[in-house]
C-alpha cells in the first residue's frame, strides 16, 4: 500500500473487522490518510490504531470512534456516537457536528474537538489532554475529571465537574448548576489567550467571557467538618 | 474520662458491645467505617453446607499416587486465538498495585507462574514488575480506567471488563491517602496523598446493548486474540448471566459477598450482595437455562479458603475458583511477627483489618519503603506456590475419592447438604434423603 496518499475505505460492503485491520495496515505501511465513505453510524470504526494515520470520515458516527487510539489524527464529518475518542493518548479528534453521550472519556492526552453541541458526561474522567465542546455540554460533564482541559463555549447541565480532582474547565455560558468540589477562580494572565487562540484555530466562535473552573480540593481528603460537600460524594 | 476500661467478654446489656462501639466510632468519625477484609459475619449460608460422598461399592475411587487426575481449564478455547491455559482451576483476583505493595505483586506472580496459573492487575493498571513476574496476567478493564491504554490491553493474556466486586457491590473502589504514593498516584494520574473513590459505572457504557459496543471495541484492539471475561458482585445473578451470554464473553466471573477487599464500606461488606455458595447455584442454572453452559466459563470468588471449599464450588459447576484473600495470607498476611506494629494499630494478628490504612506490619498492604521491605519476595513466593499446591492437591484429593479422573467432572451428584438452606438454594439433597430430584436433573 506504500505511495498511497489517502486510501479510501467504503463501510457498506465491510465487516468492522475488516475496516479497522485496513486502517491499521495502511498506518502500518506508511499511508498518511484514509477517507472513510458510508459510516453510517456504524461503531468502532478506527479503534485501537496505534501508528500515525489520518481519518477522515465522510458521515456520522457511532461509539468509540477512535477509541483507545494512539497518534492519531481524525476529522468527523457528521455526528459522533457516545464516547468519541475514547482514551486517547495523543493525537486530534474533529467532530464537526454534536456528540453524543461521554465524549473523549478517560483520555490520557491529545485533544478532542466538539464543534456542536456533547450530551451528558462530556470529558468524564478527564486524565489529561484537550476537550474543546463548541456548544452546550450535558449533565455531569467533567466528572471525576483526573487532570487536563475542557472548554466548553457554550452552556453546561448541572453537575459541572463534580468531583474533579485536577485540572481546568473553561466555560462559556452558564452552568445550570456547578457539581461538588468545584470552584471559579481567577485565571492567570494569558490564560485565556492560550483558549481564545485555541479556538480560532478551528473557526469556533467564542463567547463573550469565559469563567475558568478548578477543583477547591474540598473533596481530596475526607474532612468530617465538611458534610455537605462529602455526603454526596463518599 | 481517663483509664483503661477492658470490655467485658460477656455482656448482659441491650445492644451488643459491637453495635455500640459502631455507633461511637461513627460519632467519631463523622463518616461510615472503612476497613480492608471480608464480612465478619458468620452466619451466611457456605461450603461448610455441603460434603462430599465419595466413592463405596456403587463407584471405584482413584489412587492418589498412581493415577492421573487432570486439573487443566483453558478459557476462551475454539473461540480466540490466545485462549488461556490454567494448569489448575485457580486464578489470582484482581488486587490492585496501590491496594498491594509492588513485592507482593511479585510473589504473586512468581507463585502462579510456578503453579501455571494468573494473576490479575487489578484497578491501578499494569505494573511493568507484574507483567514481567506473571506469565499469565490478567488485564482488568474498570470503570476508571486508571493507567488504562492500548499498549497493555494487547499484552494482557485476558481482559476482564469489572463491573462491581464482591466486597462492596454496586460501590467504586477506595484508596485512602497514605497509600497513594507518588509511583501508585503516577500511574492513576491522580495527586498524591488524596483518597481516592473510583466511579462505579463505567463512563462510555450505561446499559447491556451498550456493553456489547463495548466488547467489540475490546476484541478489536486486542484483534481477537485473547479471552474476555466479565467480573460482577454477585447480586442479580440470572439477568447478569443472560446480559453476559448476549454479549458472548468467554468467561463470567461471580464474586460472592464473603470476598475480600483493601478497603470497603464496612456495612457494605456485611449488607451487600449475595453468598458464593448461592451465586454459583444460580450463575450454572443461568448458564443452562441459556445453553452456554459448555461455551462460556464460570469463575468464581469471595470467601474460598481450602481445597473443599474450592472443589465444592467446581462440583456446583464452576470451571475456575478465584483467590484473592487466601493468597494474601498465604504471603504472611496475620503472621504473629512485628508484634508491636499490630498493637500499635489497636489490632492483633488474625484480627487485623488495616489494608485500607496503608500500615500493613508485614508489608503486604502498604507503600511506605520500611514497611514494604518486609516482604521477602522469594520467600513469600514460596509460601504461595507452597499453598496453591496443597490447595491442588486437596481439590484432587475430592475428584479422586469420587472416582473422578478430572477434577472439572466433579458434579452436584457427588455432594450432599447439611443444611435446608443449602440443600433448597443448590438443589443438593439433603443428606439422608436421597430422593428428591434437583434441578439440574432436567438438564
Amino acid at each position: 500500500m506504500a505511495n498511497v496518499e489517502t486510501l479510501t475505505l467504503d463501510c457498506s460492503d465491510k465487516s468492522t473487522r475488516d475496516i479497522n485491520l485496513a486502517i491499521r495496515q495502511a498506518a502500518e505501511d506508511g499511508v498518511p490518510a484514509v477517507e472513510i465513505l458510508n459510516t453510517q453510524a456504524r461503531h468502532n470504526i478506527g479503534v485501537g490504531i496505534l501508528k500515525p494515520i489520518h481519518m477522515i470520515y465522510r458521515g456520522h458516527v457511532g461509539y468509540y470512534t477512535v477509541g483507545l487510539c494512539d497518534d492519531v489524527t481524525a476529522e468527523i464529518h457528521g455526528s459522533s456516537g457516545w464516547g468519541v475518542g475514547d482514551n486517547l493518548l495523543a493525537g486530534e479528534v474533529v467532530v464537526e457536528g454534536n456528540a453524543a453521550s461521554s465524549a473523549a472519556p478517560s483520555i490520557r492526552g491529545g485533544r478532542v474537538v466538539v464543534k456542536g453541541n456533547a450530551g451528558p458526561r462530556a470529558g468524564i474522567y478527564l486524565k489529561s489532554g484537550e476537550l474543546i465542546v463548541g456548544g452546550d455540554a450535558g449533565y455531569m460533564s467533567g466528572f471525576m475529571m483526573q487532570n487536563g482541559k475542557m472548554i466548553v463555549c457554550g452552556n453546561s447541565a448541572k453537575g459541572l465537574g463534580d468531583s474533579m480532582y485536577q485540572g481546568v474547565i473553561w466555560l462559556g455560558g452558564k452552568a445550570e448548576e456547578l457539581g461538588s468540589g468545584v470552584a471559579e477562580v481567577e485565571p492567570e494572565t494569558g490564560e485565556l489567550d492560550e483558549v481564545l487562540e485555541m479556538l480560532e484555530s478551528y473557526q469556533i466562535k467564542a463567547p463573550k467571557a469565559f469563567k475558568k473552573l478548578q477543583s477547591d480540593r474540598s473533596l481530596w481528603n475526607f474532612n468530617k467538618h465538611d458534610f455537605a460537600a462529602w455526603k454526596d460524594a463518599l | 474520662m481517663t483509664g483503661e476500661f477492658q470490655r467485658p467478654p460477656a455482656y448482659s446489656g441491650t445492644w451488643h458491645p459491637d453495635a455500640i462501639e459502631e455507633i461511637q466510632e461513627k460519632a467519631e468519625l463523622g463518616r461510615y467505617q472503612i476497613r480492608g477484609q471480608a464480612t465478619k459475619r458468620h452466619n451466611l449460608p457456605s461450603f461448610d453446607d455441603l460434603v462430599f460422598t465419595p466413592a463405596g461399592l456403587s463407584r471405584m475411587p482413584l489412587e492418589g499416587y498412581r493415577e492421573r487426575c487432570d486439573t487443566k481449564v483453558v478459557i476462551g478455547e475454539g473461540r480466540v486465538s490466545r485462549p488461556l491455559v490454567l494448569e489448575r482451576p485457580i486464578m489470582i483476583a484482581g488486587m490492585s498495585f496501590g491496594a498491594l505493595s509492588v513485592n507482593a505483586k511479585r510473589a504473586l506472580g512468581i507463585a502462579a507462574t510456578r503453579c501455571g496459573i494468573s494473576t490479575c492487575t487489578g484497578e491501578g493498571g499494569m505494573h511493568p514488575e507484574e507483567r514481567e513476574h506473571s506469565s499469565k496476567l490478567v488485564m482488568q478493564y474498570l470503570p476508571s480506567r486508571y493507567g488504562m491504554n492500548p499498549y497493555d490491553l494487547k499484552k494482557a493474556d485476558m481482559i476482564e471488563i469489572g463491573a462491581g466486586q464482591g466486597a462492596k457491590p454496586g460501590t467504586g473502589g477506595v484508596l485512602l491517602g497514605l497509600k497513594m504514593s507518588e509511583e501508585v498516584a503516577k500511574m492513576r494520574d491522580l495527586p498524591v496523598g488524596i483518597d481516592q473513590r473510583s466511579g462505579c459505572r463505567h463512563p462510555d457504557w450505561m446499559g447491556a446493548d451498550d456493553l456489547y459496543m463495548k466488547l467489540e471495541q475490546i476484541r478489536e484492539v486486542t484483534n481477537y486474540e485473547v479471552p474476555i471475561s466479565i467480573k460482577v458482585g454477585a447480586s442479580r445473578i440470572a439477568n447478569d448471566v443472560r446480559i453476559a451470554c448476549k454479549g458472548d464473553v468467554d468467561a463470567i466471573v461471580f464474586d460472592g459477598m464473603e470476598g475480600g477487599t483493601a478497603a470497603s464500606p464496612t456495612i457494605q461488606l456485611d449488607h451487600a450482595g449475595i453468598p458464593t455458595i448461592a451465586a454459583i447455584a444460580e450463575a450454572v442454572e443461568a448458564l443452562h437455562d441459556m445453553g452456554k453452559q459448555d461455551e462460556i466459563k464460570l469463575i468464581v470468588g469471595g470467601g474460598i479458603k481450602n481445597g473443599a471449599d474450592a472443589a465444592k464450588a467446581l462440583a456446583l459447576g464452576a470451571d475456575v475458583v478465584y483467590l484473592g484473600t487466601a493468597p494474601i495470607i498465604a504471603l504472611n498476611c496475620h503472621a504473629p511477627i512485628y508484634l508491636e506494629d499490630y498493637e500499635r494499630l489497636g489490632t492483633t494478628p488474625y484480627e487485623c483489618q488495616h489494608c485500607h490504612t496503608g500500615l500493613c506490619p508485614v508489608g503486604i498492604t502498604t507503600q511506605l519503603p520500611k514497611l514494604m521491605a518486609r516482604l521477602d519476595v522469594d520467600e513469600a513466593a514460596d509460601r504461595v506456590t507452597n499453598f496453591l499446591n496443597a490447595m491442588t492437591m486437596e481439590i484432587q484429593l475430592f475428584a479422586r475419592s469420587c472416582g473422578k479422573n478430572k477434577v472439572a467432572d466433579l458434579d452436584p451428584n457427588d455432594m450432599r447438604s447439611l443444611t435446608q438452606d443449602v440443600a433448597l438454594m443448590t438443589g443438593i439433597p439433603m443428606v439422608g434423603l436421597n430422593g428428591r430430584k434437583p434441578w439440574w436433573t432436567k438438564f
